[in-house]
């Protein structure tokens, strides 16, 4: 069931990748990446290595952080609850089945492109700044993250207070979805959102690649406010984890920005090749994106 | 700031839907020569004696500061990955309680922290959650006694103690027979409805959904335990080697301990294990017997009285003349399963053989018998008692081992309740046994005098992987957390012996797998992809239509019932006056018709036991003692309620204090 699951949202994204590389970036950035690929990915390769390890701690922590949080989690489920009621219930007063249709699909499917889409964007942009500050971001956000899993153990509001969520719920609208969720996910780890968090930390590199994407900024602010919503209306997070979600964003974007560049192994080879030369060492790369790529 | 009366006086309680006035005046009970008047009079001086010693700690709170909102923690269990019914009756509680002014919080756990919180740290103020309850009331003893006040377990969670009332008719029943003790049980019944160390809510029907394409034969009265996947009948044309079962419980793949407390469910997968000499049993009546009102609710095989208790180790058992000592003959050539093969005996022709397992005799009952009562096998100070079981073990005095297969066991109770005790899971004694093994093991690294805390030592709580049983299945592998597998044990004596009508194992092997919940469960049974649900499923699954001949609901009759456990340890709901006001704001009618979704899928109780034991008093529908809801529809009336609390407790701005 869960193969079956996961050919669906592959075969899915894949074809949505397609489409969206077609409409926002275009054939010449595309062509680009015929002669320059494998330099790109080269550069970037200490920044796609660190979220790859990352993701396996990630896998293992979830599996086998469940003692560690049993020693030193702490229960919150009772004071998120308390603090914000039945907020998430508010959704129910649009529920159709249309829209929890519309929703499901947000967190599966739209949630797998939004993070997958700019991966391949930005390694088509000539100054691959941008992508090792997105992955890094990632990582960032899945760390901090699986920090609070350890830490705080908290269950949903659909764990709570089902009997108000019937039509919206996700698992008796969609039950195939529970495999692929509960691979991805414990049931007890919703603080912070990570779903909010990484959508947000994409619409905010939207932002920050207007210039370069116009039309992805706008798609990719909707998209992220649709995953965000329908984390709420299928009752899988408490408000208070979309806006820890929100913070985190915000928060690993910063630190993206600062971590990029300062410790990147690349530039350091290079300075030491430019030493060699007896050239000047290039200076930090984020001054020269404008310039070459703002086409 | 008002406190119960050291004069507690039950005639007077709040709840004036609790007419005690009426019974106490009517029924004396002439062949013992106990009035209930008298029984209640003494519950009642109990009563004010345990609550005085409250009182003193209660005021010592109060003067030390202004007085403060009652506050409440409810433990519950998660609403959409654990027991959804659970939940919304919590939700239903919490409510209520906020509407009276009490600072209420639901606490979510898993499975195992819940019962972790209420059997082992005793750390709760109450929860809601299913009691297992048993066919024979004696379930009460070790549910309530005093004795096991501080023990860890399935034993007293509640705290409870009644030395003058309760503990007696709880001990007096175990002696009597017949309608003697049907009277007891009654005035038992109505003496815990009014102290309410816990309110039972309903008892609901388990509901299970299964493919009968590939096993067929599936006994609605066997799913909850493991007779109910022996006997099954495999389609020759199809692949039955594995039968594919789906459980919610990771731990049930995890440990293997049958005296864990806090695994839930185990009970399928250590009957299936284990051996015990007897096993209950369901005698279904003739359809033309029930009633068809009987039929249409599924009620007919809840009775007590279809159960008994039938032999399956034990060949037969003989009374004595006072029906308090048993001589049992057991099984010949029995063994326990052998894993030392396992890994180096590819071609699987000793793995099972009876030359290599270890024989199973009457020693090993005995040990069984003993090392229930006392983990520690007489190695430490004082005895360590199971945290499973102790109302069986206690029911017995001794076993005396007559030869290699027979013994004879002495109670000190009656029949009724002594054959209940031949149920518990028969372990391996023998120098090889594992649980041998890990005592020595602990005597030896303990280092002065083993001193092991009852109930959370290492020898209830480890895994204990391999499983050492004699049961229809042997265990095989296992997958932590995700899945396990047992295989048939071709040398049991069901698949060897023909002098009985007993079910046999059918399928090879026995797959469990760990299934996120109800209703990706029920897709997957749905699918082909498994043959059962054995976790019971939420009943709003049952509204699920699916389009195949080949899956169906079973409903299973449970004794098991929804209640409210307080624990009467600490204030207020060691107060029995508050629980009773906590007790009225539960509408035992709507939850039954309301949160469980299917038609006639719970029904209402006033009492936890099967239907054959309930005393006129306590029956639902008309019972003077019976508890009712303060409100309509599931619809608290507040004032009414809060008047409740309010002749015990103070209001202070809309908030009980105290």
């Amino acid at each position: 069931m869960l193969v079956q699951v996961l050919t669906q949202v592959a075969f899915v994204v894949a074809l949505a990748l397609v489409l969206s590389l077609a409409v926002f970036v275009g054939r010449e950035r595309l062509a680009s990446l015929r002669t320059e690929w494998r330099p790109r990915l080269r550069q970037s390769a200490p920044a796609f290595a660190l979220l790859a390890a990352i993701l396996g701690l990630n896998r293992i922590m979830r599996q086998d952080g469940y003692e560690i949080s049993q020693a030193y989690g702490v229960h919150m489920t009772e004071v998120f609850y308390s603090l914000e009621g039945d907020f998430v219930l508010l959704f129910r007063s649009i529920a159709t089945p249309e829209v929890t249709t519309f929703f499901s699909v947000a967190y599966v499917y739209v949630y797998a492109f939004v993070l997958i889409f700019p991966i391949v964007a930005y390694v088509t942009l000539s100054n691959t700044v941008v992508l090792r500050q997105l992955l890094t971001a990632y990582s960032l956000n899945y760390v901090i993250g699986l920090a609070f899993y350890l830490l705080v153990i908290a269950y949903g509001p659909r764990n709570v207070m089902i009997e108000g969520m019937d039509a919206t719920h996700l698992y008796y609208a969609n039950p195939e979805y529970i495999h692929l969720t509960t691979e991805v996910n414990q049931n007890r780890n919703v603080f912070p959102s990570l779903h909010t968090s990484l959508s947000a930390t994409v619409a905010i590199f939207a932002y920050m690649t207007r210039d370069q994407y116009r039309a992805w900024f706008p798609v990719a602010v909707g998209l992220a406010t649709s995953v965000i919503i329908s984390t709420m209306y299928l009752g899988i997070h408490w408000a208070i984890d979309v806006v820890a979600g929100l913070v985190l964003a915000a928060v690993c974007v910063v630190l993206a920005k600062h971590l990029v560049g300062r410790w990147s192994l690349s530039t350091a080879v290079e300075r030491v090749r430019a030493a060699g030369r007896g050239e000047t060492a290039s200076g930090p790369e984020p001054d020269r994106e404008q310039g070459e790529d703002g086409v | 700031m008002s406190l119960p009366s050291n004069d507690v006086d039950t005639n007077t309680s709040p709840d004036a839907n609790v007419n005690t006035d009426a019974n106490v005046n009517t029924d004396a009970d002439a062949t013992t020569g106990y009035s209930r008047r008298s029984l209640l009079a003494a519950s009642a001086t109990g009563l004010s004696v345990a609550a005085s010693g409250c009182i003193d700690r209660v005021q010592s709170v109060v003067d030390s500061d202004a007085a403060e909102q009652v506050s409440l923690s409810i433990l519950s269990l998660p609403a959409a990955d654990g027991d959804r019914e659970t939940a919304e009756i919590t939700r239903h509680l919490e409510a209520n309680l906020e509407a009276v002014g009490i600072d209420a919080t639901i606490s979510t756990r898993s499975e195992s922290e819940f019962l972790e919180a209420i059997l082992i740290d005793h750390d709760f103020d109450l929860y809601v959650g299913r009691h297992p309850a048993d066919f024979d009331p004696d379930f009460l003893y070790e549910t309530l006694h005093s004795t096991y006040e501080y023990d860890q377990g399935w034993q007293n969670p509640f705290g409870f103690t009644d030395t003058l009332t309760i503990d007696r008719l709880l001990e007096r029943q175990r002696t009597e027979t017949g309608a003697d003790r049907e009277r007891t049980i009654a005035t038992l019944l109505e003496g815990i409805a009014q102290e309410k160390p816990f309110e039972p809510i309903c008892v609901s029907n388990e509901y299970r959904a299964v493919r009968t394409d590939r096993f067929d034969g599936w006994d609605e009265n066997y799913l909850t335990t493991g007779n109910g996947y022996l006997g099954l009948e495999s389609d020759a044309s199809s692949d039955t080697e594995q039968l594919h079962a789906l459980v919610t419980d990771q731990r049930l793949a995890q440990t293997f301990n049958p005296l864990s407390p806090t695994t839930h469910e185990q009970r399928v997968i250590v009957d299936l294990l284990y051996d015990s000499l007897a096993v209950p049993t369901w005698s279904v009546p003739d359809e033309a017997e029930a009633t068809d009102e009987e039929t249409r609710a599924g009620e007919e095989v809840i009775d007590a009285a279809n159960v008994s208790i039938e032999p399956w180790l034990a060949t037969d058992w003989e009374w004595d003349a006072q029906n308090r000592t048993m001589t049992v003959d057991i099984r010949e050539d029995c063994t326990f399963h052998d894993h030392t093969d396992d890994g180096t005996d590819a071609d699987g022709g000793d793995a099972n053989g009876s030359e290599s397992g270890i024989p199973l005799t009457a020693e090993d009952v005995a040990f069984t018998y003993r090392f229930l009562a006392d983990t520690t096998y007489g190695r430490a100070a004082s005895a360590s008692p199971a945290p499973r079981y102790q109302g069986h073990v206690s029911a017995v005095d001794s076993v005396t081992v007559e030869d290699e297969y027979r013994f004879t066991i002495s109670f000190s109770t009656d029949r009724a309740v002594a054959e209940r005790a031949l149920t518990v899971p028969i372990l391996p004694a023998g120098p090889d046994s594992p649980w041998i093994t890990h005592l020595e093991s602990s005597v030896e690294s303990a280092d002065d005098d083993l001193s092991p805390t009852q109930g959370d030592w290492s020898i209830v709580r480890s895994n204990h992987a391999p499983p050492t049983g004699s049961g229809p299945y042997k265990y095989d592998s296992h997958d932590a957390g995700t899945s396990v597998t047992l295989t048939r044990f071709e040398d049991h004596f069901t698949l060897r012996d023909d002098d009985h009508d007993l079910p046999a194992p059918t399928a090879d092997e026995l797959h469990f797998e760990v299934d996120p919940g109800t209703s990706s469960s029920v897709e997957r049974v749905a699918n082909g992809d498994a043959d059962i649900t054995t976790t019971q499923l939420d009943t709003y699954a049952l509204e699920s239509t699916i389009d195949d001949d080949a899956v169906s609901f079973v409903e299973s009759p449970s004794w098991s019932f929804y209640h409210i456990g307080f624990n009467t340890r600490s204030m207020p709901c060691g107060n029995t006056h508050f629980r009773r006001a906590v007790s009225q704001l539960v509408d035992k009618q709507w939850v039954a018709e309301e949160v469980f979704a299917a038609e006639d899928s719970a029904r209402p109780v006033a009492t936890p036991v099967a239907e054959e034991w309930v005393p006129d008093s306590l029956a639902w529908d008309d019972g003077e003692l019976v508890t009712t809801f303060e409100g309509e529809d599931g619809e608290l009336n507040v004032d009414a309620a809060r008047e409740l609390f309010a002749s015990n407790f103070e209001y202070d701005d809309g908030a009980l204090v105290w």
